[in-house]
C-alpha cells in the first residue's frame, strides 16, 4: 500500500486513534515510515517546547479585571446617547452591504487569497479587534446632534438574480465569463433602502468643541437645528463561492449614499463641520469624501493595509484596491448614483476584466 | 462548530448580517436602555476557559502579560455575543489565536515581548527557560508571524488542546488535513529554529 502522508504521521504522534487501522498498521511495519514518525514526533515536541510557556494565569484577579471592565463599558454604553448608537450601528449596513467587499478587501489585506476564511472569521468572532468595518460607516456626527432611523436596511438572501432585481428595483449585473476556477450560481443577498435623520445641534457641537477645550466658531444661519436626510441602498451582492468553500467573486450594486437637507444645504453642515476644532481626522477625512450627492462614495482606505489606483469601467473612473500581496482585488466605481464592486481572490486585472465585461 | 456556516458563502453580506444580528441583539437585549445586555453566563464560561485562552494567547505572543490582556480582549468581545454555551470554548480559543496573531503581527506587542525576551527571568517561574533559549522564543514568535493564517491557528490550537476535529470545525479544513496543516507548520518553525541554531 501507499505510505501514509506526513499528515497523517503527525496525528499518529498525538491522536493515534484518529488514525485508521491500515495506516497504523503499515507504519509500524515500515521503516520509512517509521523513520519519518520519528522526525515528526521529534518536530512536534521542539515546537511544542518552543510554545510553551507555563502560563499559570490568576482566574480570581483575571475575573476582576474583566467584571470592571465590563462594568465601565455598559456604564459608557448607558451614557452615550441611544441615538448616536443607532447613527452609528445601523448607518453602516447598507453601506455595507453594499461595499463590504471593500472593507473585506481592506481588512484582508495582508492575509493571503486562503485566509479570507479567516477574515470573515475574524469578523465573526473578534468584532473588537476588527476596525474596517468602521471604513464603510457614513460620517459619526453624534457629537453634533441627534441622529433617528427612518428606513431599516433589512439585509436577506433572495433566490435568483430576477427576485434580486424585484427586491431592489436594480439591474442585477450578469458575468459574462467568470474566472478560472469559479463556476455554478451566485447566491444573491439584498438589502432595502436604509434612511437615517439627523438633526444638528449648536449647543452639543459647543459641548464637543468645548471637551477638545476650544470656543465653537459661530454657526451658519439656519444650522442650528436644521435636519439632513442621509439615505443608503437598496442593493444586491452576488456571490460566487470558489472549490474551497471560499468566497471568489463578488459582485454587489447600490444605490449610493446621498444626503438631503430641510434648509441648509449639506455642503454648507458639512465645510462648517469641517471647520470645527477637535474634529477627529477620520471623521473628517470621511466628511470632506461625502459629497452628499451619491456621485462620490465614503471609502476611505486604510494605507498600508492595501494599495489603491485609479482605472476606468466604461468611462467612469473606478478605484482598485489590491492586498500588499496581491492576492485579493477589487474594483468600486460610481455611475448615476449607483454604485457597483466587483471584488475576489483574484488579481487588479482579473477583477477589472469582470468589471468592463459585466453585462446589465 | 457552525461559526461561520452559511456566511462562508455570502462575503458582501457577513458584514451586515453579523451587524444586524448584533444590532438586534443589541437593541431588544436593553428593553430600557436600548443596549446589548451582558451574557448571564459569562463568570462560569470565563472561569472555566480562561486558562485555556490564555494558554492559547500565550503560545503565540510568549509573553504572559500580553496574552492575558488578549484574553481580556476577547472576554469582552464574547460577553455581547450570542455565542452558545457549548461552542464557548473553541470560539474563545479560535479568538484568542486570531486576536493574538494580528497583535503579533501589527507588532502591537513588540516592546512587551522584547522586554520580556530580552529583560531578567521575569517573577514567574518558567519551566520553558531551561530549555528554550529567551533568543529561540523570540524567533519563534517572528517565525509565526510569517505563517500562513490558517497554519498558525491550526498550530497553536493544537499544542493548546483542541483536538483534530475542533482545529478542523474552527478552520473549516476536514480532519484529515489538520495532520498536514500543523505539520508543515511545524516544519516550518523547525526549520527556522534549526538554521539559527547551526549558524551560531
Amino acid at each position: 500500500m501507499r505510505h501514509p502522508t506526513e499528515g497523517t504521521l503527525r496525528r499518529l504522534v498525538d491522536e493515534p486513534a484518529g488514525v485508521a487501522d491500515a495506516d497504523r498498521e503499515h507504519v509500524t511495519g515500515c521503516p520509512a515510515c517509521l523513520s519519518g514518525l520519528t522526525a515528526v514526533q521529534r518536530d512536534a515536541a521542539a515546537v511544542s517546547t518552543a510554545l510553551d510557556t507555563g502560563a499559570v494565569p490568576d482566574v480570581d484577579a483575571a475575573w476582576r479585571r474583566l467584571s470592571h471592565t465590563v462594568a465601565v463599558d455598559e456604564r459608557r454604553r448607558a451614557s452615550a446617547p441611544a441615538p448616536a448608537r443607532r447613527w452609528r450601528n445601523r448607518l453602516r449596513s447598507p453601506v455595507v452591504a453594499v461595499v463590504g467587499v471593500a472593507a473585506l478587501l481592506a481588512g484582508g489585506g495582508a492575509a493571503a487569497a486562503a485566509d479570507w476564511l479567516q477574515v470573515f472569521r475574524t469578523e465573526q468572532i473578534a468584532p473588537v479587534s476588527i476596525t474596517q468595518a468602521d471604513l464603510v460607516a457614513l460620517p459619526d456626527l453624534s457629537a453634533y446632534g441627534t441622529a433617528a432611523v427612518v428606513e431599516e436596511p433589512d439585509v436577506r438572501e433572495v433566490p435568483d438574480a430576477a427576485a434580486a432585481e424585484q427586491a431592489t428595483g436594480l439591474t442585477v449585473p450578469q458575468v459574462a465569463d467568470l474566472p478560472g476556477g469559479l463556476g455554478g450560481d451566485p447566491a444573491y443577498q439584498v438589502g432595502d433602502r436604509a434612511t437615517v435623520e439627523f438633526t444638528f445641534s449648536a449647543e452639543r457641537a459647543a459641548q464637543a468643541a468645548a471637551a477638545a477645550g476650544e470656543v465653537l466658531p459661530a454657526p451658519p444661519a439656519g444650522l442650528d437645528g436644521g435636519r439632513f436626510r442621509l439615505s443608503a441602498g437598496p442593493g444586491v451582492a452576488a456571490v460566487w463561492t470558489s472549490g474551497s468553500g471560499a468566497p471568489g467573486l463578488v459582485v454587489a450594486r447600490a444605490v449610493a449614499p446621498t444626503a438631503e437637507s430641510s434648509g441648509v444645504p449639506f455642503e454648507t453642515a458639512r465645510d462648517y463641520l469641517l471647520s470645527l476644532p477637535g474634529l477627529p481626522e477620520d471623521l473628517a477625512a470621511q466628511l470632506r469624501a461625502f459629497s452628499g450627492d451619491g456621485t462620490t462614495l465614503p471609502l476611505p482606505v486604510p494605507a498600508g493595509l492595501v494599495t489603491s489606483s485609479v482605472a476606468d469601467v466604461d468611462g467612469a473612473p473606478a478605484t482598485v484596491l489590491t492586498s500588499r500581496d496581491g492576492s485579493v482585488a477589487g474594483v468600486v466605481w460610481v455611475t448615476d448614483g449607483v454604485v457597483t464592486a466587483v471584488a475576489g481572490s483574484l488579481d487588479a486585472d482579473e477583477v477589472l476584466a469582470v468589471a468592463r465585461g459585466l453585462q446589465e | 462548530m457552525d461559526l461561520v456556516g452559511h456566511r462562508i458563502s455570502a462575503p458582501a453580506v457577513v458584514l451586515s448580517r453579523g451587524r444586524a444580528a448584533e444590532r438586534t441583539r443589541r437593541e431588544d437585549g436593553g428593553a430600557v436602555s436600548g443596549r446589548g445586555a451582558v451574557r448571564a453566563d459569562l463568570e462560569q464560561v470565563f472561569r472555566a476557559a480562561y486558562p485555556r485562552v490564555v494558554a492559547v494567547a500565550t503560545r503565540v505572543l510568549g509573553s504572559r502579560d500580553g496574552a492575558e490582556d488578549v484574553a481580556q480582549e476577547v472576554f469582552l468581545s464574547f460577553a455581547h455575543t450570542a455565542v452558545p454555551a457549548g461552542e464557548a470554548p473553541a470560539w474563545l480559543s479560535v479568538a484568542a489565536a486570531h486576536t493574538a496573531l494580528n497583535h503579533l503581527r501589527s507588532g502591537r506587542r513588540r516592546a512587551t515581548r522584547e522586554e520580556t525576551a530580552a529583560g531578567p527571568p521575569s517573577s514567574v517561574p518558567d519551566v520553558a527557560d531551561d530549555v528554550v533559549t529567551l533568543d529561540e522564543r523570540r524567533r519563534v514568535r517572528a517565525a509565526l508571524a510569517r505563517l500562513p493564517r490558517r497554519q498558525a491557528v491550526a498550530l497553536v490550537l493544537r499544542h493548546s488542546g483542541l483536538s483534530y476535529a475542533e482545529v478542523a470545525a474552527a478552520l473549516d479544513l476536514s480532519p484529515g488535513s489538520v495532520g498536514t496543516t500543523v505539520r508543515r507548520a511545524e516544519s516550518a518553525l523547525r526549520e527556522e529554529l534549526s538554521r539559527h541554531a547551526s549558524s551560531h
